[in-house]
């Protein structure tokens, strides 16, 4: 932020965001890879998954034999189903994010946009207004996606509140990630090998924060304790990653 | 906006790409009301040297300071000072002219009013296309918006790598005419990268990159 105003950098990092929005509507390179990963791997997993219910619902009938209500009861919500059923919601989010996100920085470097990009604005700007247009974005994915996705595989919500902060969440850890990674990667000249090996690290540690998460999301009435260590976590991963990102983000971008 | 008398002072400056060096050291000076033109073969560094004194690049050795008075400027804030037009530097194709404008304009905490807008692209020829998307533009149109851009930004410092690449008759007399009008300003200086003998004489002096072996 260094040379300029607060007011003036989020003007900048707005003006920047909207430029995005706007060049993403007319060329819809992000939004159609993302709808159409989307959407393919939703059928998919929907199908993949029907089978595992059936078997599910008949091992489920047999148990109740002899069962009290109380023991009844604690099936409710099988835990390994869900937070498996949610692993896979978010791998699906995952590489939807990664096939659209990649190509923010990838495509200023081909388009020649860089230069003018780095003549008008502050970097951290830059960094941010993309950041809040992948976020955006990705949020209106899962929006879209998490929904239809829990109906048709079947998801019960143990904590709505604490479940839409984990998506929230998850969400910001997500974009947060896949913009710095695209920066890198298109300064490496947009090689998609170089996307997912500097991901991996990062990602790795996202997706076992938001898992603990999200197994959280499905207890009722979880302690305070067990979600400031999970569901803070996540957010924690999440503004560390940003906080670094903005730190280095303009080595990056003045390279 | 900057205060003081504006000045251009590059000191045993050269560049290299890894391990070939660009060009030989360069050292010259530009004052207020001053224009100067580099010139060189193909390869021998003038879009380099552009660069490195609009903060876009960072010279492996010597120095290029922009000094308001007293004060030098650092990359970032010589950036809003400076008006540059290069080949490589492109405006968003997927937005219209006037949307390019006023994203720049924005960025630099300014809203462009429609009177403003219409004037800079009646100056450069445009006047009627400002709604039109920029892939929709020919190389010479996409070159007079750049000027646009210039007109609008009122920088004191211009840096115009090959200023009328692209550009028909027509348009290169806009450009000559920005020139002048830009050099009549004391507050101001210009340099202007070229091999074209036209544009050689658009300068006081010339300063020739020589590729070392």
């Amino acid at each position: 932020m260094s040379g300029i105003s607060g007011k003036a950098w989020r003007q900048a990092t707005f003006t920047v965001f909207k430029k995005e929005m706007r060049t993403e509507l007319r060329s819809r390179v992000s939004i159609s890879g993302i709808a159409l990963f989307a959407f393919s791997a939703l059928i998919l997993l929907t199908l993949a998954t029907a089978t595992l219910r059936e078997a599910q619902t008949i091992a489920f009938s047999k148990m109740l034999d002899g069962m009290t209500v109380e023991a009844i009861a604690k099936l409710r919500y099988p835990a390994w189903d869900w937070v498996s059923k949610m692993g896979l919601l978010w791998i699906l989010l995952f590489f939807a994010a990664f096939t659209g996100l990649a190509h923010t920085f990838v495509q200023e470097e081909e388009a020649g946009t860089t230069l003018v990009l780095r003549m008008v604005s502050p970097p951290t700007a830059v960094y941010a207004g993309k950041l809040l247009f992948n976020f955006m974005l990705l949020l209106a994915v899962m929006v879209g996606v998490t929904p239809v996705y829990m109906a048709l595989t079947g998801m019960v919500i143990g904590s709505p509140f604490v479940l839409l902060s984990v998506m929230l969440g998850g969400c910001l850890g997500l974009s947060a990630t896949a913009t710095i990674v695209a920066a890198l990667a298109a300064k490496a000249k947009g090689s998609g090998t170089l996307f997912s090996a500097l991901g991996l690290p990062l990602v790795t540690v996202f997706l076992l924060l938001l898992l603990n998460a999200a197994s959280t999301a499905n207890t009722i009435d979880p302690s305070a304790l067990r979600l400031l260590r999970d569901v803070g976590g996540l957010y924690s991963f999440a503004i560390g990653v940003i906080a670094l990102s903005g730190m280095l983000f303009p080595y990056i971008w003045e390279e | 906006m900057m205060s003081g008398e504006v000045n251009l002072k590059v000191c045993d400056l050269s560049h290299s790409f890894e391990e070939r060096q660009v060009f030989a050291p360069v050292s010259f000076a530009l004052k207020g009301g001053e224009a100067g033109v580099v010139s060189g073969a193909n390869g021998a560094g003038k879009s380099t040297l552009l660069r490195i004194i609009a903060g876009l690049l960072l010279p492996k050795s010597g120095t290029a300071e922009i000094l308001f008075g007293e004060q030098s400027l650092n990359a970032e804030e010589r950036r809003s000072q400076i008006g540059y037009v290069a080949p490589d530097l492109n405006f968003y194709r997927e937005l219209t002219a006037a949307e390019n404008l006023q994203f720049f304009a924005e960025m630099q905490g300014r809203i462009l009013t429609k009177a403003e807008m219409i004037e800079a692209l009646t100056h450069v020829g445009l006047r009627g296309r400002g709604r039109d998307p920029l892939r929709t533009y020919s190389s010479g149109m996409r070159q007079r918006l750049k000027y646009a851009w210039v007109l609008l930004q009122k920088a004191p410092i211009l840096l115009l790598d090959e200023p009328t690449s692209n550009l028909d008759a027509e348009g290169t007399e806009i450009v000559k005419e920005i020139i002048a009008e830009h050099r009549s300003r004391p507050e101001t200086l210009t340099l202007i990268a070229t091999n074209e003998s036209d544009e050689l004489g658009w300068g006081d002096f010339t300063v020739m990159l020589r590729q070392t072996l």
